[in-house]
């Protein structure tokens, strides 16, 4: 696509509103190839953000994570990235900032806590609290 | 090509729902989706039987409503390949959002409208209220006036419709009861010959295409929405051109020549009815019959009704000092839709033929050649004076008393 | 008891799960915290099959699919409201027609067909569609999203909402307790059709629901699935909660989780350790809010009676196999 989208006029627009979401034709099985492998093209949602509908983001302790993936199968909008079995990190161009990661972590104390916007990660895990104990 | 072939006469006698449903057969539909409504049924049970007698290599859906028969055209369809369906009148009214949803996400789909009054109250008969319903939906329409023009029209249908410059869903018209169960001689093509002048279908953005993941019936807002829509606009538009080339093809390989706008005894005519379905071969008879009373009148027919063909009416009404358009179709308040257009298409013209607007042959009540003989002959009279005999809208054969609308102004 | 040949992938825990390549992408417009996104992620994650979805107008179709941005890495079909499963009947039937015809090599693996749609689709609006695809036994499997409502525009009732919550077309007031109508019992229905296959899962008991899906890709034949989604926006409760109020839902048997293989043999998938009261349940969501008011309390006893006596009616149907 060489003209953004927002550009054309109706005589350049993929009849019948159809959308692609890959660049060109792919000859292997989506499935079979992770995210950052595909060429996604610019009408694939992926290419957009919505990272500031945030007023609040959860900053993830990769010291506490027991990679358990609670937070990357509850998480509502395919932010939590894990590879290999293992916890990456938050995906903050797609993160919404709804909290349930938060919610779902079972380590004591989380892994992954809420806070503002504009704390850095550093100051967040420096703010970290400590493990909670029984009845508090 | 289905693998069983039909031999077939080389003239046979099909009614029109027969000629929809041997057009089906030899363009090797890959999926029918169809709900039975009269006068359309047969064309659903031939093609049925003809599966059932191994004759169609495609498959058959029969689903549980009109709506969701449309449905199942658009899914298959976009999933990439050869649809087609059959409906009528309530059936028609039922799907309609439907028809809207093909023709925006511009999916080759070919409906056979058997047309049949729309209720209340219920009617079976033909007229062409169905048909105008789909006027606003974004499909090409084109009309058959007899089995042979059904079956070669719905043939042509989908090579129309999947050409690469259209990707537009097509509606082949027929009257219902007056062509669909009137049994005609037709000559059809054979199975090999008819199935090579289709083609085969040609996949854009199909579903099944796995190399090609596409989104297909998105959300467009104020911002999109517009565009989308001149797009699809701008596509019905210029399909009157592989329209054209169409029939320019199947001239060549059937000797029978169609056009935009057809018309019988237009060159020596001073008055016209323009009209829709049979009654243009009913005019015919008039026509010829009125010769020996000196009135010279001819009948003018859109074959395509949409994208409507308003310069070529424009230019086949010229010259004529009165023209009544035919509507049969219970108006809804207004003048009927010929009148509407017909009158368009000439007001940007020098002509100003005294125009009137007949509504008539409602739930399929039948247009005589008599009728139509003194439809002409008030047609001169109005020529001669230079005036219209009464108002603008006229009920013709209806019991009661005169039931007409709409004073002329200033002449 | 019907034999399945199992294709799918092993999903032995969730470490192994989440080795899934998504297909299924973020920035759509839907609610934080909505539950309809953890699903369709589950739905989709569950096979490396290629996938032909479809969706009915609701709150995963506009939010997924306004132009120009698509939040799906398959190919994807909406129509209207009724019809996504009248929709994915045409897109398998046609599937079967070109490989009957050899223009699709029977070499290409099978894709999978899912059709999503709210209760609004499902049960109300689109119902007949669903049923005539049922009856007709296409090969496809069926996701209800269901959080008894019309989310999408609002938050008004369907037959799907129960007793006792408040919508905006039969809103609690100084006159009403809101929806006076039983929820519909749509996988009974479904099951009546004869269908191979039909479940009731919850995204958060992953491990339940995802076998089940999987058992429906597998299963040869029209699969229901009625998927609860609990709604942050119109159950009204913190969007971080969601997990939390499904685990409520499922614990307290409001949202049993079963299968029934046939129309005929029911299995309870899930049987909690503690059951909780249907009090709880209601009482985390600002939807049952005026439940809790003195004279309206008789309906929170109603609801427990009717949730025993329909835990002991599965239960009942399990024992007898029929």
């Amino acid at each position: 696509m060489n003209k953004p989208i927002s550009e054309m006029g109706w005589d350049e627009l993929v009849p019948g509103a159809a959308l692609f979401t890959f660049n060109g034709n792919i000859n292997y099985n989506i499935a079979d190839i992770q995210p950052e492998d595909r060429m996604y093209s610019e009408t694939s949602s992926k290419s957009m953000s919505v990272g500031d509908w945030r007023v609040l983001k959860p900053v993830w302790n990769s010291e506490t994570c027991i990679d358990c993936q609670n937070c990357w199968i509850f998480c509502p909008d395919t932010s939590i990235i894990a590879r290999n079995k293992e916890m990456k990190g938050v995906d903050y161009e797609h993160c919404k900032g709804c909290g349930l990661c938060v919610s779902v972590c079972p380590t004591n104390p989380k892994s992954l806590l809420m806070f503002n916007e504009y704390e850095t990660t550093e100051d967040a895990l420096a703010k970290w609290p400590e493990k909670k104990k029984k009845g508090e | 090509m289905n693998k069983r072939v039909m031999e077939l006469k080389s003239v046979e006698v099909w009614d029109g729902n027969m000629a929809n449903s041997q057009a089906f057969r030899q363009a090797d539909v890959d999926v029918v989706a169809a709900y039975p409504i009269t006068p359309s049924t047969a064309t659903v049970e031939n093609y049925a039987m003809f599966h059932a007698n191994g004759y169609i290599d495609g498959e058959v859906m029969m689903t549980e409503s009109e709506h969701a028969a449309m449905s199942a055209c658009v899914g298959a369809g976009a999933a990439g390949g050869r649809v087609a369906t059959a409906t009528s009148s309530q059936g028609l009214a039922l799907m309609i959002e439907v028809l809207y949803q093909a023709s925006g996400m511009r999916i080759p789909v070919v409906l056979c409208l058997v047309n049949r009054a729309l209720a209340a109250p219920l009617n079976v008969n033909g007229d062409h209220s169905d048909l105008y319903l789909t006027r606003d939906s974004g499909w090409i329409s084109i009309d058959a006036f007899n089995p042979q023009q059904a079956y070669d029209m719905t043939l042509m249908s989908f090579k129309i419709s999947e050409h690469p410059d259209v990707r537009l869903p097509v509606i082949s018209n027929q009257d219902g009861f007056m062509t669909s169960h009137t049994a005609q001689n037709v000559t059809p093509l054979k199975d090999d010959v008819a199935c090579k002048f289709v083609g085969d279908y040609l996949q854009v953005n199909a579903l099944l295409n796995f190399d090609k993941p596409v989104t297909h019936g998105v959300q467009t807002e104020q911002d999109w929405h517009f565009e989308h829509k001149a797009k699809q606009h701008a596509a019905l538009m210029g399909s009157k051109k592989v329209i054209l080339e169409t029939f320019a093809q199947f001239k060549e390989l059937t000797g029978r020549e169609y056009k935009l706008v057809e018309s019988y005894n237009l060159e020596n005519a001073d008055v016209a009815i323009v009209c829709l379905g049979t009654t243009f071969e009913t005019a015919m008879l008039a026509i010829d019959q009125l010769k020996a009373e000196g009135i010279n009148a001819a009948v003018v027919a859109p074959r395509v009704f949409r994208p409507f063909p308003l310069e070529e009416v424009a230019e086949a009404l010229q010259g004529l000092k009165a023209v009544a358009c035919m509507d049969r179709s219970a108006p809804g308040g207004t003048v009927g839709a010929l009148f509407n257009e017909v009158s368009g298409a000439l007001i940007n013209t020098s002509a100003r033929p005294l125009m009137s607007n007949l509504i008539y042959g409602l739930g399929g009540r039948d247009m005589t050649v008599a009728i139509l003989k003194d439809i002409f002959r008030t047609l001169d009279k109005e020529a001669r004076d230079g005036k219209l005999s009464g108002k603008i809208q006229r009920f013709v054969g209806v019991r009661g008393p005169e039931l007409s609308f709409y004073e002329t102004q200033g002449m | 008891m019907s034999t399945l040949v199992n294709t799918q992938k092993e999903i032995k825990n969730l470490k192994t799960f989440s080795t899934a390549a998504e297909r299924f992408e973020g920035s759509h417009l839907l609610c934080p915290g909505c539950a309809h996104s953890i699903i369709v992620r589950e739905v989709l994650n569950a096979t490396n099959d290629n996938l032909v979805v479809s969706a009915s107008t609701g709150c995963l179709e506009v939010c997924t699919a306004i132009y120009p941005h698509t939040s799906w890495d398959c190919s994807w079909i909406h129509i209207g409201f009724e019809n996504s499963s009248t929709a994915m009947a045409g897109v398998e039937t046609m599937n079967k027609a070109l490989r009957n015809k050899g223009r699709i090599s029977a070499d290409t693996p099978q894709p999978k067909f899912v059709t999503f749609g709210g209760d609004g689709s499902t049960y109300d609006i689109g119902f007949q569609w669903i049923s005539g695809c049922f009856e007709r036994g296409h090969d496809f499997m069926y996701v209800c999203l269901d959080n008894e409502v019309y989310a999408n525009t609002g938050g008004q009732r369907s037959s799907s909402t129960p007793i006792g919550s408040s919508t905006t077309t039969a809103p609690a007031g100084s006159h009403s307790y809101g929806e006076k109508r039983q929820k519909k019992d749509i996988v009974s229905i479904m099951a009546a059709h004869g269908a191979p296959y039909v479940a009731q899962v919850a995204p958060n008991k992953w491990k339940d629901m995802v076998k089940k899906i999987q058992r429906g890709f597998d299963t040869h034949g029209p699969v229901f699935i009625n998927a609860m989604s609990a709604c942050t926006t119109e159950w009204k409760f913190a969007p971080n909660q969601t997990i939390e109020v499904s685990d409520l839902a499922v614990d307290s048997l409001v949202f049993p989780l079963y299968e029934i293989i046939d129309g005929r043999e029911l299995n309870i998938t899930y049987r909690p350790k503690n059951v909780i009261p249907v009090r709880d349940y209601l009482g985390a969501q600002p939807r049952f809010k005026h439940l809790f008011k003195p004279e309206y309390e008789y309906l929170i006893e109603e609801w427990q009676k009717r949730i025993d006596e329909r835990w002991v009616f599965l239960q009942k149907r399990e024992e007898i196999r029929m």
